[in-house]
């Protein structure tokens, strides 16, 4: 089972220590500006924060823009072989989501390789606020699907005591589904 | 050999306005020794300048030298490190002046490679200061005049061609060298007192923006990377940290209010039967649609909230935090949370303090309901306590230097000279306007406003908490030794370019701070050899104070803090006079000053 980076842009904070634990794990350097994962902050129309990484694309449009072929996959990872890059940033303006990073001390595009695929990124371990999380495939596009299913429902809600606290309860009423047949008849 | 191996770039970066010039100049062991960086850094490099101006330097003058300095630990990886300090000779009190600023803009600064940033002169017409790693250009920006923070910010951004550059900057408020104007960065994060918005205004500078690249030196990387992480990890695991993220400091209006320490009709009460209308649970239910945090902090304090009905609708704001919350709320008898929001915005997009402007406004509303003012001082438009047309009004007047405001823009000086009359209910310490904690039933904070470097701030030595919750039997020498303690130790959060919160609010050991300050510089600091440093630095900006005129008459609380509070939970608590001379002249005497509060430092 493969595992990838998601990220919850609503529970972004933009705090960046996903970028410094990033730098200075993998570099041994306190440096946000080498991290391979960024926070893009949009403010104040739509108020936006998001952390900016590799998907670890299947058909990885910087692998196919590599002129020198160096951008290769290993278990499902995209990576870079640092020798016969050479440095001509094609990959970077390739990517369609901006997730790999160029540093001018650095002549090899800064990307994500989940850690050397150690199984424990030190961006997720690291966010305070449960924004980048580390999830098997199968599980993206769930929350999406939740959220579709649920806009269906009729939520109806009922308050009601319980040991002497007002409590409220919502449910859907799959019953009273007014002006919508879901058998193909008449009502 | 150098003597730390991290922790600084040893270079500062001198640019003079007037000229159009910049020069970078080493610093050595001993300035970085005697100073540490942050507000020490500034402090030292502002007495320089005062002794080359022959101990004159007028505050809004081309010779009064501004100062951006981050510390060693700022941008380091550990929590809640992104702070800088503004600093120079403030127009508000005319003595030492300075305001801390979080977000990211000094991670930036020191990333461009430098440890300090003093800035002298004036600019022949608006412009900006642009410091791209080693290049420093001054870019002129008419076209910028009179614009709001927000736009100015994306307005450079633009320009630059660059969405990462960091840029802090001032409204029309600084332009119109408001005394209490505000500098910006990250959209709403202000270095709120003191004036030192009006300090660029007075030099023309619109905006610094800088760009940086640069590794930030760290001694001992591996034992930074295994003390911090334990540091995020105990953060983490507080029991209030879930009440941090959600609340941030907006959780304080109702500790405030059941201590009976919010500031209520111009500080007239301190508790308030309204309180539950502006406080963090209702910003919760109806306002905040986000969180935002300053550089590596995990407590992400900052509230985005939008005003989604009503006459304000569409106003979109990063805060309120507790002190803007009280004082465009509670203090002006404003009880709805979309009108503390809109003046919210309009602080930050102007580019005024909240603290004064609330502060302000309500000595205008008291003086004018006791008859001290009149409905012409008021150019014909009343104003009551919770009118939060008028005070909208009266806040933009201000930022414009428009009607009334024109005076009120002068601070509570300026406005004590126009109005002698009102010098009971203008709540300042020095020229600089209180900020939101009632000091009458913890008569130490009495003595932490007093004492203040800077004037009637909180974060010199918030000890109001701690007495009212322990000090019931404290004698004076206990609270003058608390006040001390926290004007050492907050000191040297600002040296290092850290934020006090994880400190003072969830319980973060200080000790903490010398190890990771040892281990990022490598050479080993006990707390108590930075503590020393600290001192030093409070004699040195008190020798400043005295060198521009200060004396001990300027070391007393607001007037209002000698009547006892008439109702709350604090009802008949009072500072009693006596107890506060005694308290003052045993503080002189532990800070080894004379009767008078001469330091024995040469001021020369």
């Amino acid at each position: 089972m493969r595992r990838k980076i998601a990220v919850v842009p609503e529970k972004c904070s933009g705090c960046r220590i996903c970028e410094i634990a990033c730098a200075i794990h993998r570099q041994k350097i306190n440096n946000p500006k080498k991290a391979r994962i960024r926070v893009t902050t949009i403010y104040p129309h739509p108020v936006v924060r998001m952390p900016v990484v590799c998907n670890q694309c299947k058909d990885a449009k910087c692998l196919s823009a590599c002129p020198t072929d160096v951008i290769y996959r290993q278990n499902g990872v995209v990576k870079i072989h640092e020798d016969g890059c050479i440095g001509c940033h094609a990959c970077v303006d390739a990517c369609p989501f901006g997730a790999m990073y160029v540093h001018t001390d650095i002549d090899v595009p800064l990307k994500c390789d989940l850690c050397a695929d150690s199984g424990q990124p030190q961006c997720v371990k690291m966010c305070p606020t449960g924004a980048i999380l580390f999830m098997p495939e199968h599980v993206f596009g769930q929350a999406h699907r939740l959220n579709n299913v649920l806009s269906y429902t009729h939520m109806k809600e009922i308050e009601y005591i319980e040991h002497g606290e007002p409590k409220r309860l919502h449910y859907a009423d799959n019953n009273a589904a007014e002006g919508r047949d879901r058998t193909g008849g008449e009502e | 050999m150098k003597q730390h191996n991290g922790g600084y770039f040893r270079k500062i970066l001198h640019i003079d306005m007037t000229t159009g010039s910049s020069r970078t100049e080493a610093v050595d062991d001993e300035f970085i020794e005697s100073f540490i960086g942050g507000r020490g850094f500034a402090i030292k490099l502002l007495w320089d300048n005062l002794a080359k101006n022959n101990g004159r330097v007028d505050p809004l003058g081309p010779e009064n030298m501004l100062v951006v300095a981050a510390g060693p630990l700022t941008g380091v990886y550990l929590p809640s490190s992104g702070k800088n300090s503004f600093a120079s000779i403030s127009p508000a009190t005319g003595l030492f002046g300075d305001s801390s600023m979080g977000g990211g803009f000094g991670v930036e600064l020191r990333q461009a490679g430098y440890d300090a940033v003093t800035i002298v002169g004036k600019a022949p017409e608006l412009s900006y200061v642009f410091i791209d790693d080693n290049l420093v250009s001054i870019v002129p920006c008419p076209e910028l005049k009179g614009k709001g923070n927000l736009e100015t910010e994306g307005r450079i951004r633009d320009n630059l061609g660059d969405h990462d550059v960091k840029v802090a900057s001032i409204g029309i408020a600084g332009e119109n060298l408001v005394r209490f104007a505000c500098v910006t960065s990250d959209w709403s994060r202000n270095a709120g007192r003191t004036g030192i918005g009006a300090v660029m205004g007075s030099k023309n500078i619109k905006a610094i923006a800088v760009r940086g690249q640069q590794d930030l030196p760290v001694a001992n990387v591996d034992k930074v990377i295994e003390i911090s992480e334990q540091a995020y990890k105990e953060l983490g695991a507080h029991n209030m940290m879930g009440h941090w993220q959600k609340q941030g400091l907006m959780g304080v209006v109702d500790y405030a209010n059941m201590m009976g320490i919010l500031p209520t009709y111009n500080f007239r009460d301190t508790h308030w039967e309204k309180s539950k209308n502006i406080n963090g649970k209702t910003m919760l239910a109806s306002h905040k649609i986000g969180n935002t945090a300053c550089f590596g902090c995990p407590m992400c304090c900052g509230n985005i909230n939008l005003v989604k009905e009503g006459k304000w609708a569409g106003t979109v704001t990063e805060g309120p935090e507790y002190e803007t919350a009280a004082m465009l709320g509670s203090n002006l008898g404003v009880d709805n949370f979309a009108s503390i929001l809109r003046g919210n915005h309009l602080c930050d997009e102007l580019g005024i303090d909240t603290i004064s402007t609330g502060n302000l406004i309500a000595v205008v509303i008291e003086g004018y309901e006791k008859d001290l003012l009149t409905l012409d001082d008021l150019d014909g438009k009343p104003v009551t306590w919770g009118d939060d047309d008028r005070i909208m009004e009266l806040i933009e007047q201000i930022a414009k230097c428009e009607s009334i405001g024109a005076t009120l823009a002068l601070g509570a000086k300026g406005v004590l000279e126009r109005w002698p009359q009102l010098k009971d209910i203008v709540l300042h310490v020095k020229g600089l306007e209180q900020s939101a904690y009632d000091c009458r039933g913890a008569s130490s904070m009495a003595l932490a406003y007093g004492t203040s470097d800077i004037g009637a701030h909180h974060t010199r030595a918030w000890t109001v908490g701690k007495e009212l919750e322990m000090g019931a039997d404290w004698g004076i020498e206990e609270k003058v030794d608390l006040v001390i303690y926290h004007q050492h130790i907050r000191s040297l959060f600002d040296m290092f370019g850290v934020c006090r919160l994880p400190w003072i609010e969830l319980g973060f050991h200080e000790d903490f701070y010398a190890e990771l300050y040892s281990e990022v510089v490598g050479r080993q600091y006990s707390l108590d050899d930075l503590l020393v440093k600290s001192q030093n630095l409070y004699n040195m900006t008190r020798a400043i104070n005295v060198k521009l005129g200060a004396s001990k008459s300027d070391d007393y609380p607001p007037a209002r803090t000698f009547i006892p509070i008439h109702s709350g939970p604090l009802a008949g608590k009072v500072c009693d006079k006596d107890e506060y001379e005694k308290m003052l002249a045993l503080y002189y005497e532990k800070r080894g000053w004379d009767e008078q509060g001469n330091p024995q430092i040469a001021c020369d």
